[in-house]
């Protein structure tokens, strides 16, 4: 009896999965290519327990707590492959050379660049929103790196090419543990 | 009688074996003696007498910039009275104003702190010199497999007893001598008093607030070089005149990327050995760990020779050698 059904069982249970799977597939599409950065891109560090922002008195914006972000030699965040920092990835004052993504930027008294070290930034999207990780996302910052990576969440106009991305990602050791990064990066896509 | 004495001694002896290798594990030396090797390891960088002597010259330092800003940077920007000046300096400056109330409780914590520390510097260096702490564990473990693995051979081999006795002796002398050769008595001591200073340092809470002094340092420093310096030049002083006549102020901004560099793997380090700490902490008391190794040193010097033939004694009505036992011959 068991036999008989089986196959009949493992045929529903597939078509289920499939039918479960296919709309989801059929519309999210990967964008590989690069998230040019673009004016309105930022970043903000919360303080451990959260609450309260890191205020940088060097930011080029009025509220101090948002670091604002400009587009490095490669125009933004590349997806699909890597932008690793040079090496070496800093200079005598601990200033990061890492100038790719984003244009080295003063914190606090020292420049942070963004380097991407690991598995290569993989971000889609289905309906206008995009999802993926950036798990790579790595902050160099006074001779030290802090992993930066996390889901990706966003918006995208695939008419004007356009987009919002966003993720925090909470600090794990090191001086800055316990604290969260808060990246905001907009512009267009280019693929 | 007396063979019943050595039977109990060499049951005292296995359990004494069994002791040894069971203690590390009671008290989860495997997972925590590793932890204060790291943590012993991370510190040293930061544990010299110059490094820490440096650490409360930059303090020194900020403390003297904050000063100046306050006074004759003031007294330059600003006429009227003390209270005149002051309410300007607050309107006009308030990120520094605001750092000059903040650093006023950041200075005495963190130059406290570095005093600690610097009193612990040679207790650091007394800890740092004991064989490391990832050992610590096979310490008693392999004398305890040791012992049991002589007690064992003792029982399949009893003509050896003789010899396997005195070997025992010899690891209960080696047990005895061990912290003396290490110079536990004089160095666990000196860990314990450096746990005990390191009790308020190490913890979550503390590197927390470091973190928002860093934080608040930050914002002063940015006041200095992009408020009260510009306004320096903004009333007629030359770059060269505001370095001769504001020496504290100049020394601030121009220090301040050497004491992110100094202070920031500083930080890092007290961070990331918080868990290590509690992990060394959560062990038994350091003054204690000679005698781990003396007391039970003593016993298996002390039932080995207990262990031993003694002298033959007739019992009345019958011999020793019609005393029943379960052990060997030869360990009777």
């Amino acid at each position: 009896m068991t036999r008989r059904y089986l196959p009949h069982v493992v045929g529903a249970l597939t078509a289920l999965a499939a039918l479960s799977l296919t709309p989801g597939l059929a519309s999210a599409a990967s964008l590989k290519g690069v998230f040019r950065i673009s004016s309105g891109s930022y970043f903000r560090m919360i303080y451990p327990g959260g609450g309260k922002y890191f205020t940088n008195p060097y930011s080029a914006d009025t509220n101090k707590t948002y670091t604002l972000l400009s587009a490095g030699s490669g125009g933004g965040l590349r997806t699909g492959k890597l932008q690793p920092a040079p090496s070496p990835a800093f200079d005598g004052h601990g200033d990061s050379l890492a100038a790719r993504i984003i244009q080295p930027t003063d914190f606090a008294g020292i420049n942070f660049g963004v380097a991407t070290i690991g598995s290569p930034p993989n971000v889609s999207v289905s309906a206008g929103k995009l999802s993926g990780q950036v798990n790579a996302f790595t902050a160099e910052w006074n001779h030290l790196t802090f992993n930066q990576g996390g889901k990706v969440t966003g918006t995208y106009n695939s008419h004007t090419h356009a987009y919002v991305l966003t993720w925090s990602s909470l600090i794990s050791g090191g001086p800055f543990n316990g604290f969260t990064g808060y990246w905001h990066l907009k512009g267009t896509f280019v693929s | 009688m007396p063979s019943r004495k050595r039977r109990w001694a060499v049951i005292a002896l296995g359990v004494l074996g069994i002791a040894l290798i069971a203690m590390p594990i009671a008290f989860q030396m495997f997972e925590r003696a590793p932890k204060g090797a790291r943590m012993i390891r991370d510190f040293r960088p930061y544990m010299t007498a110059s490094r820490l002597d440096g650490y409360q010259t930059e303090m020194s330092q900020i403390n003297a910039g904050v000063g100046e800003g306050g006074t004759k940077v003031v007294a330059r920007l600003f006429a009227g009275t003390a209270a005149q000046r002051q309410a300007r300096l607050a309107a006009s400056f308030p990120g520094f104003v605001e750092f000059e109330h903040q650093w006023a409780g950041i200075y005495p914590d963190m130059s406290g702190m570095l005093r600690t520390i610097q009193r612990n510097l040679g207790n650091y260096r007394a800890v740092a010199a004991l064989p490391s702490f990832t050992l610590f564990p096979w310490f008693f473990v392999i004398p305890g497999l040791i012992l049991l693995g002589l007690l064992g051979f003792g029982l399949s081999f009893p003509g050896r007893w003789r010899t396997i006795r005195w070997t025992l002796a010899a690891l209960g002398v080696g047990l005895v001598l061990a912290p003396a050769v290490f110079q536990m008595f004089s160095r666990a001591p000196k860990g314990g008093q450096m746990m005990s200073a390191f009790k308020t340092i190490e913890t979550r809470a503390r590197v927390e607030r470091i973190q928002g002094y860093f934080g608040d340092m930050a914002v002063g420093q940015g006041a200095v070089a992009l408020e009260l310096i510009p306004a320096l030049q903004r009333s007629g002083l030359g770059a060269g005149q505001i370095d001769a006549d504001y020496p504290s102020v100049t020394t601030f901004n121009q220090q301040w990327v050497h004491v992110l560099n100094d202070m920031t793997p500083m930080i890092g380090a007290m961070s990331d050995n918080v868990v290590n700490y509690q992990a060394v902490a959560a062990l038994p008391p350091f003054p204690l760990f000679p005698w781990f190794f003396v007391l039970p040193g003593v016993l298996i010097f002390g039932f080995a020779l207990g262990a031993g033939p003694g002298r033959p004694r007739h019992v009345r009505g019958t011999s020793t050698k019609n005393v029943s036992s379960s052990l060997p011959q030869g360990v009777r």
